[in-house]
């Protein structure tokens, strides 16, 4: 057990940390990079992951090679990064001896930066798209982008900086720099769990599933971290002192994906974009809701894991999942267990989950040929913005008869939720307008939403039914 | 020399790189504290007591003040003295600041900040502009607009309509949030870096607060991370915060928002309801138009009545109308006090007659587009406005038909139409909307502007102004100007850090001015150090032609040769004993306002310009997807075409939140709901049209201000109201645009999925 100390590599030094007065364990990189280094081009705008000011990248060396990501720095705590490499807007440069990086020469050639503010974050979510993607289409290029605010340019002009065969230009540096990379970062230990007791906190990491199994039965009250895009806004937004902390977001037995005929296994720990791209062609649905879920930043650390284990009523997934029958596997160190996610979710925030139980896996059928699968989500803005309300859809028809329906509403009610009397109303029933109009009277009996920031009671009211249609309207017979 | 040369914003390669070095960022000692301020969680509330006595015991805690610390006035208001720097006696909104604290970490600060209680004796308040209204609770006195005679209109016309229209509030969502560092000297001076756009006000602020001249404060602003109006005048409450703080800790204090605070304690934008009754013929020309506008100030008066006014004079746009009588009414309510933003009241204004025309259109059946340009300002007659000035040099009808034309309006019209024809879940609209915007404050006094120049005797040039810098490119085209008045390359010239100690007296940064403004001063100085330079030129090059200067050389038209380097002439010029420095004035001419009788010529001159905006609307949903927009725009003869095409696509941008996405509610208890950028949403890189083509209108000198060019920055917001208005053209077409759809601003989806869903209703 390693105590009190992390090391990872910035900007291509390596850096150890030993957590004492000022530094804890729930500092932010972006409360590090602004007070403790030179490094003060990352911004923060926000302090929740809406903004993207703060966007710095993250390289990890998995499976052979370097991957790139671009995360918003103000929702990471520091002991999160023991093992990783993370580049500023400060180093990009470097990389290039007689110009500025070629996503910097982009920026300025297109003028895309006015008050510069934001510019830092833009440019290293640019970075990371570069390192990602060669080809990347306006559709990539804005889905890169839709966690980077900006309030100056109507961001034209930083579309059209993507748009000029930025990504296709590169140089060897880079390998240079990963030849260097890969032999810090084998210098650092990533077998042995670190424990940080630090100003009346205690922050446990691990690499090891059972550890983090001992650590929960041992301390059932701990709170758990994976991605911590959620966790962190108790300390960057609500100033709440985290006494205890299990860090699973280093484990690499839960970032496995496996897909069989019948299942797909999905390790609790997945990225919600890991996902996202692993869904592409295999579970669409999936793919539908992952690509209007937050922002790239946030799904880069984000995980499936986190997002059902926490079990909001507007959860962008659970609707999805619960169509889907998906199962959960609820381990502790003694026993471990399936229970289908439609029983999981008890109420507000309230889950079958055991104290000293994790989520480890999700399991999802594969889905039969045939049946239908959809998602819709409402909100204001179309991307980086949690919905108002969602719907999922799963429907198998037998001529022009409902043979099964599933449906299931997330934002309408204190939990996600399916609706079976509208379900049991359409099976049987022919698949056309007038049954489905039938419907959609039945959701007054079943919701009484709530008005608040996002949009009132009678909107909600009249978009879930508007769901409906538009789920017959995009699949008539 | 050349306008119009593509030169980069100045810092563009330093924000890339992360080398700008905005407030926050500025190095400091250990020495430095970190403040945090104490507000109000009630909105109407007498102040039983404050108890403070645990804060001030926390270890780290240096200093916990109310407004029995403050030396000098308790008074933060920019026009009237109606805002209290801290609240003593009672608190008018959530947000209003009563106790300050500074520590030696933010950390620490917030700790403290949760251990003051303050009890408070709840006052009935004031929660809507709808409830201000019918409280008739008016701060200041109603002011009027008239021109013609209302009850003859009402004779002429042949139709009459009556209706309202409600606008809301908008957050500035300036990356940067609100800031200030306040680092005291010897004696009681005090220097503030200040995210100020009107850095002389932010110096009279903290000069009051302190109770000390204004010659001990300096105020140094080298960038904003965006501003758009937030930091004309709520900027200084940083300031004066932080130097009182920095004041009784004799060490330098940094008091930056959270983006939470900011959003709740600062102004927005001007919510509007407008009630209107219009006459019109049947060719959709306009006859009278009576209108009351109603704007919410907020707790205290701020910059209203300039707003208040600015919207009232931008009740026409671009049309001329016989009749018209327009009475404004601020009222006072308890939330925080609305203040400055981009357009300053006169998209307000420019959406209330939109709204309008829109209505005529749809009732006559008669293109809306059509119908605006029947009603435009003419050249030689109808061409004077409900307020008096004379709407000159009008390039309206120029650029309606390019941008028709460019724009392929009226064929995508019919291809729309066929669109809904076919469609019932997707709907298509498509609407021209006209800018005509009054370039100059309306405050007269406001339009003036001083600079200083050094020349130094490598023939370096630095260049002070009283403008800001807040992302617009100012002082790139300061230094542009600078560079072509002196014929000297760029890399020979500085535009510094706006400093109070340099241009004394100084305007905000506002009502896009700044480069007329600012420009000029500029030149008059440039203008001085070369009327001093020539004779010395002359001699040296023994002639008596006409001197140039040009590519870094000083000589003469005839004889290419005979040239002397500018570095060269300089350092003559110092061995001589010349003075190469010089002070620079600039007050706006031929401009006059009676803002009691409503009429004069408030403004030098209008900018002009069109857009046409194409929309899909998902009708089950909601959501709308903008397909193309087309913008042709007046910046007469562009100084940097880069840097005001650049503003235009973000003014427009901007637009379209506050017209869609961008909506604050407030609940019961008058707490904003949306106070953070989880429910508060500006545009994000998926809203922008798919196509986006924006164009500035050729051939268009400008003989009114700075090397003929235009004022850019506020005009194109308007754009964003094609739009909303394109929006309400695909509601429509669901009743076939027989029946007038429910409409506001904002547009979000609520709202369309409301007023489709009367629609759907109606019989």
């Amino acid at each position: 057990m390693t105590e009190n100390k992390i090391q990872f590599i910035l900007n291509n030094q390596l850096t150890e940390l030993t957590f004492a007065e000022n530094l804890n364990s729930t500092t932010t990189l972006l409360q590090y990079l602004r007070n403790n280094t030179p490094f003060k081009g990352v911004k923060e705008g926000c302090a929740e992951g809406d903004c993207g000011a703060c966007t710095v990248v993250i390289s990890e060396f998995i499976d052979n090679s370097f991957q790139y990501k671009a995360v918003d720095s103000c929702l990471i705590f520091l002991p999160m990064l023991h093992g990783l490499s993370v580049y500023t807007v400060e180093f990009i440069e470097t990389l290039y001896s007689d110009q500025y990086h070629p996503v910097q020469e982009a920026l300025i050639a297109h003028n895309g930066s006015q008050c510069g503010f934001c510019t830092p974050g833009f440019t290293m979510s640019m970075f990371a798209l570069h390192q990602q993607d060669s080809q990347a289409d306006r559709n990539k290029i804005e889905d890169a982008l839709s966690g980077n605010l900006c309030r100056c340019t109507g961001y034209q002009s930083i579309i059209e900086a993507c748009l000029s065969d930025v990504f296709k230009n590169k140089n060897q540096q880079i390998e240079v720099l990963e030849q260097e990379q890969k032999i810090l970062l084998e210098s650092i230990n990533t077998k042995e769990s670190i424990v940080i007791k630090n100003l009346n906190q205690e922050y446990f990491k691990c690499f090891k599933k059972e550890e983090a199994l001992l650590y929960l039965d041992k301390y059932p009250d701990t709170l758990i971290l994976n991605g911590s895009t959620d966790v962190s806004l108790a300390v960057t937004k609500r100033h709440e002192h985290l006494q205890r902390i299990l860090d699973i977001s280093s484990v690499n037995e839960l970032k496995k994906l496996v897909l069989s005929d019948e299942w797909i296994k999905i390790g609790a720990g997945v990225s919600l974009e890991k996902l996202k791209n692993f869904s592409e062609n295999r579970l669409p649905i999936l793919f539908q809701n992952l690509t209007v879920f937050a922002s790239k930043q946030i799904r880069e650390m984000g995980t499936i894991g986190g997002n059902v284990g926490s079990s909001s009523p507007i959860s962008d997934l659970l609707p999805v999942l619960m169509v889907l029958e998906a199962e959960l596997k609820l381990q502790s160190i003694k026993s471990d267990r399936l229970v289908n996610i439609n029983d999981y979710v008890l109420g507000y925030r309230k889950t079958l989950r055991n104290q000293n139980e994790l989520i480890t896996k999700i399991h999802i059928p594969v889905p039969k040929i045939g049946v239908i699968h959809q998602f819709y989500k409402v909100s204001k803005r179309k991307d980086m913005d949690i919905s108002t309300l969602s719907a999922a859809f799963e429907l198998k028809l037998n001529g022009i008869l409902v043979e099964n329906i599933k449906i299931c509403f997330g934002g309408m009610d204190a939990v996600a939720i399916r609706v079976h009397l509208i379900e049991n109303f359409l099976i049987g029933k022919t698949w056309e307008r007038n049954n489905i109009e039938q419907a959609q009277l039945l959701l007054d009996d079943i919701f009484n939403p709530i008005s608040d920031a996002r949009s009132s009671a009678e909107f909600r009211m009249i978009a879930a039914k508007n769901l409906l249609l538009k789920f017959w309207s995009e699949n008539i017979v | 020399m050349k306008n119009s040369i593509s030169v980069l914003h100045d810092s563009i390669k330093k924000h890339v790189s992360g080398k700008s070095i905005f407030i926050d960022d500025i190095l400091l000692n250990d020495n430095l504290l970190h403040a945090r301020v104490v507000y109000s969680n009630v909105p109407h509330a007498k102040i039983k007591a404050i108890h403070t006595h645990n804060a001030k015991n926390l270890h780290g805690v240096h200093c916990v003040l109310t407004s029995k610390d403050i030396p000098g006035v308790n008074q933060m208001g920019p026009v009237i003295h109606d805002e209290v720097c801290l609240a003593s006696d009672k608190v008018e909104c959530i947000g209003q600041a009563v106790v300050l604290i500074a520590a030696t970490t933010e950390k620490i600060a917030i700790e403290a900040s949760k251990l003051i209680t303050i009890d408070y004796e709840e006052l009935e308040s004031v929660l809507s502009l709808k409830d201000a209204i019918n409280k008739n609770s008016l701060i200041g006195s109603v002011r009027s607009m008239n021109r013609g005679d209302i009850d003859l209109g009402k004779k002429q016309a042949k139709h009459h309509l009556i209706g309202q229209l409600e606008t809301g509030a908008q957050e500035h969502w300036y990356l940067e949030t609100q800031i200030s560092l306040a680092v005291p000297s010897e004696d009681d001076e005090m220097l503030v870096y200040s995210s100020t756009q009107h850095p002389s006000e932010t110096q009279a602020i903290v000069a009051e607060v302190l109770g000390i001249n204004k010659n001990q404060i300096t105020i140094e602003t080298k960038r904003m991370g965006g501003a758009f109006g937030g930091k004309e005048t709520q900027a200084n409450w940083l300031a004066a915060w932080s130097s009182l703080l920095a004041f009784h800790c004799k060490k330098p204090v940094k008091l930056r928002l959270s983006r939470d605070d900011d959003q709740k304690i600062t102004g927005k934008r001007h919510p509007f309801i407008f009630d209107y009754e219009v006459g019109y013929q049947s060719d959709g020309s306009l006859v009278y138009l009576n209108v009351i506008q109603h704007t919410d100030a907020g707790c205290a008066t701020d910059l209203s009545f300039a707003i208040l006014e600015r919207a009232m004079l931008h009740n026409d746009n671009a049309y001329f109308i016989p009749h018209v009588h327009i009475e404004g009414r601020a009222y006072k309510t308890n939330l925080p006090s609305n203040t400055a933003f981009r357009g300053f009241g006169g998209p307000q204004g420019v959406a209330c007659i939109e709204f309008i025309l829109d209505q005529i259109a749809r009732k006559l059946k008669i293109d809306s587009a059509l119908v605006r340009k029947i009603n435009f300002y003419e050249e030689d007659a109808k061409n004077v406005t409900h307020y008096g000035q004379k709407v000159e040099y009008n390039h309206l009808h120029k650029i309606y038909d390019q941008l028709i034309k460019s724009s392929d309006y009226f064929n995508r019209k019919k291809e729309i139409e066929n669109f809904n024809n076919s469609n019932e879940f997707y709907k298509k609209g498509i609407a021209l909307t006209p800018v005509k915007f009054g370039i100059s404050f309306t405050t007269t006094h406001l339009n003036q502007a001083g600079a200083l120049i050094h020349v130094y005797t490598d023939g370096s040039v630095l260049i002070s102004h009283g403008g800001t810098e807040m992302g617009q490119g100012l002082h790139t085209k300061i230094a542009q100007i600078a560079s072509m008045e002196l014929g000297l390359s760029m890399d020979f010239i500085k535009v510094g850090a706006t400093n109070t100690s340099k241009v004394a007296n100084t305007s905000a940064t506002a009502a896009s001015s700044g480069t007329d403004l600012n420009g000029m001063a500029v030149k008059n100085a440039l203008d001085q150090i070369k009327d001093r330079l020539i004779p010395l030129a002359k001699e040296l090059l023994n002639t008596n032609d006409e001197i140039v200067f040009e590519n870094n050389y000083v000589g003469i038209l005839s004889n290419k040769a005979k040239k002397i380097e500018f570095k060269k002439l300089i350092q003559e010029a110092y061995l001589k004993r010349m003075h190469l420095s010089a002070s620079g004035f600039y007050q706006t001419p031929d401009i006059g306002w009676d803002k009691i009788k409503g009429w004069g010529k408030p403004f030098n001159y209008f900018t002009y310009g069109m857009c046409v905006s194409e929309v899909q609307l998902d009708v089950l949903t909601g959501y709308v997807k903008v397909l193309r927009t087309d913008i042709l725009h007046d910046c007469g003869k562009s100084i940097n075409p880069n840097i005001d095409i650049g503003q235009i696509q973000g003014a427009y941008i901007q637009g379209l939140g506050w017209c869609t996405t961008e909506e604050c509610k407030y609940d019961s208890k008058g707490r904003l709901l949306n106070y953070s950028p989880d429910t508060y949403k500006i545009p994000s890189i998926q809203d922008i049209p798919l196509d986006f083509r924006v164009e500035l209108l050729k051939e268009v000198d400008n003989p009114l201000a700075i090397r003929k060019s235009k004022a850019v920055a506020e005009p194109p917001f308007m754009y964003g109201l094609s739009t909303w208005l394109a929006i309400k053209d695909a509601i429509s077409s669901i009743k076939n645009h027989q029946v007038e759809p429910e409409f506001k601003i904002p547009a979000t989806h609520e709202t369309i999925l409301l007023s489709i869903d009367k629609l759907k209703n109606e019989i």
